[in-house]
């Protein structure tokens, strides 16, 4: 019984989440710089990927953390290969 | 004996004050007069209303230079001369440069050229290697300064060794098991080939300073007494960071600042900057050797940045207890706020 | 004996709802932060820091709720990446931003939007 209601407190946590993360996309829409935009996808990477942990405790399903590895570090790449690529325009990553 | 005459061609690079330093210094060995040309090449779009602030900047940089030199040579006499080249003509590649120089050697009587490893004129690809071939072509004899590189420029490869490996393999053999399952016969046989293969091919780029034996169990031991105190100073400047974005009026004084740190490059380094970053309130924004550039968010956490607890912690866990105990970068006098167009 | 086991539960109860509650809050605090400041290096620090603190705190909610197996290793080493990588990312960010030539917002600045006076 207790597991049950741990399982729908982690269901309500994500879906919490998920409205956070929306609302972080007015910044990832409106941006001004690139910067910024790159910034708040960044943060919404972050939040998918706490999401996608909180969504593999409340369902019982282990499997989606190796998707949320795989995603912490792709995140982690995109925002190093953007910010560079900003500052270089084209230059080798 | 005579003056040694020595030309330094220059451009605003990391290791441009090294570089003056080892020409000033290999050229004192054997001479006790120096005659040191510096000069700046200036590429072929130099030219137009972009012009003036090349040919500015590049004035800007000789008069550095010039100081250096000056400072380096100490009481020895030395007559420095500075010079801005390719104003008239076009300079191109590596070609155009060479002969530029060699006839202002030739001019002076100059014997011998002292590169840069870095040397960059202009916005064109990395041309030391080029430059110095067309250099040999013109029969002009120049000498590459050893300099230190700052953590970007450091070479990827170093070299391969038994104690390299042997970290490299225990630790990608963990991380295998870590995702596998270390009870499940396959996983042990097939993460002990992976990481075999990885150890044996990767080993030389993982490691910029090889591991050692005894300090390197040492410093992750000391590691793990660090992550406490960090976690507790993160939540501690988080709770203040959201103090202040919580209120309505949102009392945020955000400026940049410069601190001199006292740890080595490389990981201590990338440890202090990562840590700094980490605690709200204050964010790496640029690490030049031990300059970091730093944006603070609220004066108090710019209190904690100047009183460089952080600082201490590192050094404790790279060095152990005894270089733990230093001045404060207030009282060392290694912090200023910075104003926004001196990035 | 069950006594024991139930008072645990329940304390590894009370702590998941702890855990992301603050998770939730920091992870709030953020998002105001990154909707609110005035520009890209102020933003980096909720966006990047207090978010880390978020996403560690709903981490650590879940390695606690699944116990001990497998999958906890996995959710630490996820944390682990989290702590490593975000402030990285955030210095490349912030630097990107600098060497494109944005100029930090200053005090004295205008258009300061809640500014008391």
């Amino acid at each position: 019984m207790t597991t049950e209601l741990i399982n729908d407190i982690f269901l309500v946590a994500a879906a919490l989440f998920v409205v956070l993360a929306i609302a972080m996309f007015y910044r990832a829409v409106a941006g001004p710089t690139t910067q910024d935009r790159l910034l708040a996808v960044n943060v919404l990477g972050t939040n998918t990927v706490v999401i996608l942990a909180l969504l593999a405790a409340g369902l019982d399903q282990p499997w989606f953390l190796d998707v949320a590895l795989i995603y912490a570090l792709l995140n982690f790449l995109m925002a190093i290969a953007i910010s560079k690529f900003t500052v270089e325009r084209g230059g080798v990553l | 004996m005579a003056a040694n005459k020595i030309l330094v061609p220059l451009s605003d690079t990391v290791t441009v004050r090294q570089t003056v330093g080892y020409a000033v210094q290999s050229a004192l060995e054997d001479a006790d007069e120096l005659e040191c040309h510096l000069v700046v090449a200036i590429p072929h779009d130099g030219d137009g209303p972009a012009g003036e602030s090349i040919i500015g900047e590049a004035e800007q940089l000789l008069e550095r230079a010039a100081s250096w030199v000056h400072e380096d040579a100490g009481s020895v006499s030395v007559s420095v001369h500075t010079a801005v080249l390719g104003t008239k003509e076009y300079l191109f590649g590596p070609r155009e440069y060479a002969e530029e120089f060699a006839t202002y050697a030739g001019e002076y009587g100059i014997d011998c050229v002292v590169l840069d490893p870095e040397y960059q004129p202009g916005v064109t690809a990395p041309m030391l290697q080029p430059l110095e071939r067309e250099l040999s072509n013109v029969g002009l004899e120049y000498d590459e300064a050893p300099v230190e590189r700052p953590a970007k420029h450091e070479r990827l490869v170093g070299q391969a060794s038994f104690d390299r490996m042997f970290a490299l393999f225990w630790v990608s053999y963990g991380f295998y098991l870590i995702l596998g399952d270390p009870t499940y016969w396959f996983d042990l046989v097939t993460g002990a080939a992976v990481a075999g293969i990885v150890s044996l091919t990767l080993s030389n780029i993982t490691f910029t300073v090889a591991p050692d034996r005894i300090k390197s169990p040492l410093r992750t031991l000391r590691f793990g007494l660090y992550v406490p105190y960090l976690i507790f100073e993160i939540v501690k400047a988080n709770l203040a960071i959201s103090v202040v974005i919580l209120r309505p009026s949102m009392p945020i004084d955000p400026s940049l600042t410069r601190v001199n740190a006292r740890v080595r490059s490389g990981l201590p380094l990338l440890a202090l900057a990562n840590s700094i970053t980490l605690t709200p309130g204050t964010l790496a924004v640029r690490a030049n050797d031990q300059r970091l550039i730093v944006h603070t968010l609220i004066p108090s956490a710019r209190e904690d940045l100047f009183d460089g607890s952080l600082e201490r912690a590192v050094r404790f866990v790279f060095h152990g207890r005894d270089s733990a105990s230093i001045a404060t970068p207030k009282e060392r006098g290694d912090t200023e706020i910075i104003e926004g167009e001196d990035l | 004996m069950t006594d024991i086991v139930t008072l645990l539960t329940d304390v590894q109860f009370m702590a998941i709802v702890i855990l992301l509650a603050f998770g939730l809050f920091f992870t709030l605090v953020s998002t105001v932060g990154v909707l609110r400041l005035p520009d890209i290096f102020a933003r980096a620090h909720t966006a990047s820091q207090t978010d880390t603190l978020g996403a560690g705190l709903a981490l650590a909610a879940v390695a606690l709720a699944l116990g001990w197996q497998n999958a906890t290793a996995y959710t630490v080493l996820l944390l682990f990446f989290v702590f490593i990588t975000n402030p990285t990312a955030a210095h490349a960010i912030a630097r990107s931003a600098a060497e494109s030539g944005v100029t930090p917002w200053e005090k004295d600045d205008d258009n300061t939007e809640g500014d008391d006076q």
